[in-house]
């Protein structure tokens, strides 16, 4: 446990001292609040433009930070040496990989912060009329985002040797995970049999957590009526108050199996490396 | 015990002792109602129906407030007056007030029918026939016209109930209305029912200013050429308006909001409609503002699309008319699949960026609805999970050239005249002392982890 919290604890600082951070830090809160001037004359409430294109923005921002914060951390620990000479201390790949995590972890969740508080702040000030519960919901969505995108970056730094095939693989996966990703479906989809695409669509979401969570939030904003009749037991089940608990045990268990994978690809290497 | 007021004082007499709780209980909503009495308050002998036999043609009777037993047939011309505290109810599965005579007119009287599926609190068979001020508690029909023509159907409030200690049973429409023309139904309040007001077969009917909440069909219109849909306002229907099979309608200055529940909800659904002249409505907060299907050569006009998921919808719609209509803050503004040929010009959609060199108020540049979404789940509704996905903006656009066989504004307004409502939500300041809040930790965070030496 100690381990986990000196690993993490050193994660943060290395995380703040980052210059990345704080350049996507700027990027993030650049972008939501011209979106909040842009829309300041209408409400910001239930599914509308102005939620809709907050969405996208997010969509296409956190992911990509998330994915290059969290694959360069990791490549650098071998990269410049320091996985090597930890791996000479009796600390559990285990406890390094929990660490590493959590670590990444508060750093990206506290950008998020210090955006959402900015963005809550401002729209005080204009007077814009933000219904709280829509605020709420997007700080929430935007913190899933981040902590299923952080597993995705662990397996990428996991697996590439330096940061320029980190950065190549990050951004392929981003580009596929938020843009390609309906035209990857529906081109493959267009081979199966009619009665296939249906389920193979929604299995294919539940392994895409940019559009898992993305459906999560329209649903929660009142928009699952939008996504027509073949999907309203699922928008059922998310609109009750279980569906919150079903969202995040799916998280829980994508970040598990994630963390799983990650330590059995660092355990390895520690044992034939 | 009973009175009849025959002559003309009298009955002056009476309109302004029961003026006050006529008003009283307008004001109040259908609850307010007295509970039912017991038997032993009756009137002892008469019933309702022996007292309306027993009127001759052109006689008005006001009803002390009692309650009576349904039901009752009225066979001749007779006004009657229930001052809004004489309570009629039905058990059986008749109507409770079967109306068989011309110009029959009812006012004023609460009505309860404590049955469901197809049977009816009030059924009318004959013409001008005036139902005004009624409030109606039903499990199933409200009020049912069949071959009555030129009816007044004014200020009544329909509701649906569930009899006391019966399951809930099959609720029907408030007014229904078939093969019968010409009637006029304003300023009724409908709630918790099938359609609220539904009509068929019905030519030249004025349906104005009713307030329609919690039904499936707000207003539910069939084959009424030459009817007017004005200044309706429907709340959380599952569709607000549904107009199909007509020509030379005018639906004009309704509003319907906040129709999403339902997959397939809309605020005004015109399907085969055609000549006819949809202006100034305001459709806000729908799934679907507008949707049109297989209806041609309309014109719509002035209306305003607010916060709805899709602004309008078209399929199959062609030579169409679209003018000055505005499209704001819909999360996309509209879908066409299959609908050349439209005339659009000088809509405003607010999620275009047009461009006007010449400053003449109107784009230099065409806006084109995009069919690539509406195309695709066409094929297949499945990938209606798509909606709005960062992915599939990217790739309907990708589709841009295609956009020419669709429908094009070929001069989009760069700003709107009218000003729509925008709304507000409570503020309580939760999201800026959130938003403080927010930034003093993430900031302490910073510094107490990242820059402090420890």
């Amino acid at each position: 446990m100690t381990d986990i919290l000196q690993v993490a604890r050193r994660e943060v600082k290395m995380g703040f001292r980052n210059p990345w951070a704080y350049s996507f830090l700027a990027l993030f809160c650049t972008f939501s609040l011209s979106l909040l001037i842009i829309n300041s004359q209408n409400i910001v409430q239930g599914y509308s433009a102005i939620t809709g294109s907050m969405l996208s923005l997010v969509l296409y921002l956190l992911p990509l930070m998330t994915l290059f914060l969290g694959a360069f951390s990791l490549t650098a620990e071998k990269e410049e040496g320091s996985w090597q000479l930890l791996s000479t201390y009796p600390i559990g790949t285990l406890s390094f990989i929990i660490g590493k995590y959590t670590g990444l972890a508060v750093v990206l969740l506290v950008i998020i912060g210090f955006g959402y508080g900015l963005m809550g702040l401002i729209s005080g000030l204009l007077g814009t009329s933000f219904d709280s519960s829509t605020y709420f919901l997007f700080l929430a969505f935007s913190a899933g985002l981040v902590l299923l995108f952080l597993t995705l970056a662990l397996f990428i730094g996991s697996l590439s040797r330096n940061r320029w095939q980190a950065l190549t693989i990050s951004v392929s996966i981003w580009f596929f995970a938020v843009i390609g990703w309906p035209t990857l479906l529906i081109s493959i989809l267009g081979m199966v049999p009619y009665l296939w695409v249906k389920p193979l669509l929604v299995a294919a979401t539940f392994i895409n957590p940019a559009e898992l969570v993305r459906l999560f939030v329209v649903v929660k904003l009142g928009g699952g009526s939008v996504l027509g009749p073949e999907y309203f037991q699922w928008v059922e089940w998310i609109q009750r108050p279980n569906g919150n608990l079903l969202f995040m045990s799916v998280c829980l268990l994508w970040i598990l199996c994630s963390i799983v994978g990650v330590y059995k690809i660092w355990e390895r290497g520690r044992t034939h490396g | 015990m009973m009175k009849y007021s025959h002559s003309r004082a009298g009955r002056q007499f009476l309109v302004l002792l029961l003026f006050p709780l006529l008003v009283v209980d307008l004001l109040f909503p259908l609850y307010s109602q007295p509970a039912y009495a017991d038997s032993t308050s009756y009137p002892p002998g008469r019933s309702l129906q022996d007292i309306i036999d027993a009127a001759e043609p052109g006689d008005t009777i006001d009803l002390p407030p009692e309650t009576y037993q349904g039901p009752v047939v009225i066979r001749t011309r007779v006004t009657l007056r229930g001052g809004g505290r004489a309570t009629l109810i039905n058990t059986t599965v008749d109507p409770a007030i079967t109306i068989l005579a011309d110009g029959v007119t009812l006012q004023s009287i609460n009505v309860q029918h404590d049955q469901d599926g197809k049977t009816t609190a009030i059924q009318v068979k004959a013409n001008e026939v005036t139902l005004e001020g009624l409030a109606i508690h039903t499990g199933g029909y409200g009020i049912m016209l069949r071959d009555a023509d030129r009816a007044k159907i004014i200020h009544n409030r329909i509701r649906w109930f569930i009899p006391q200690g019966q399951p809930a049973g099959e609720r029907g429409n408030g007014i229904d209305l078939y093969n019968s023309h010409g009637s006029q139904i304003g300023n009724n309040e409908i709630s918790y029912l099938r359609d609220g007001i539904y009509l068929e077969n019905s030519r030249n009917t004025t349906v104005d200013g009713n307030k329609l909440t919690y039904l499936r069909y707000g207003i539910h219109c069939m084959y009424i050429n030459g009817s007017k849909i004005t200044n309706n306002v429907g709340e959380y229907n599952t569709t607000g308006a549904m107009v199909m099979g007509v020509t030379n309608v005018v639906v004009s200055g309704n509003s319907f909001a906040k129709q999403i529940r339902n997959v397939h909800s809309q605020g005004i659904l015109l399907y085969d409609v055609r000549t006819s002249s949809i202006t100034n409505n305001l459709v806000e907060g729908n799934r679907v503002g507008i949707y049109m299907e297989k209806s041609a050569e309309n014109e719509l006009r002035d209306n305003v699309a607010l916060r709805n998921f899709i602004g309008i919808q078209l399929s199959q719609a062609a030579g169409n008319q679209f003018h000055r209509n505005g499209f704001i803050a819909n999360v996309i503004d509209a879908e066409a699949v299959d609908s050349a040929e439209n005339v659009m010009n000088g809509n405003y959609w607010d999620s275009f960026q047009g461009m006007d060199v010449d400053r003449d108020g109107i784009s230099d540049i065409p806006y084109a609805i995009n069919p690539f979404y509406q195309r695709l789940i066409s094929r297949n509704s499945a990938y209606q999970l798509f909606f709005q996905s960062p992915g599939m903006n990217f790739l309907s656009d990708m589709f841009a050239g295609d956009k020419a066989s669709g429908s094009v504004d070929q001069a989009p307004l760069m700003k709107l005249d009218t000003k729509a409502p925008i709304g507000a939500v409570r503020k309580d300041g939760t999201v800026m002392v959130t938003g403080w809040l927010l930034l003093f930790v993430s900031v302490i965070t910073i510094i107490y982890l990242g820059v402090l030496r420890s």
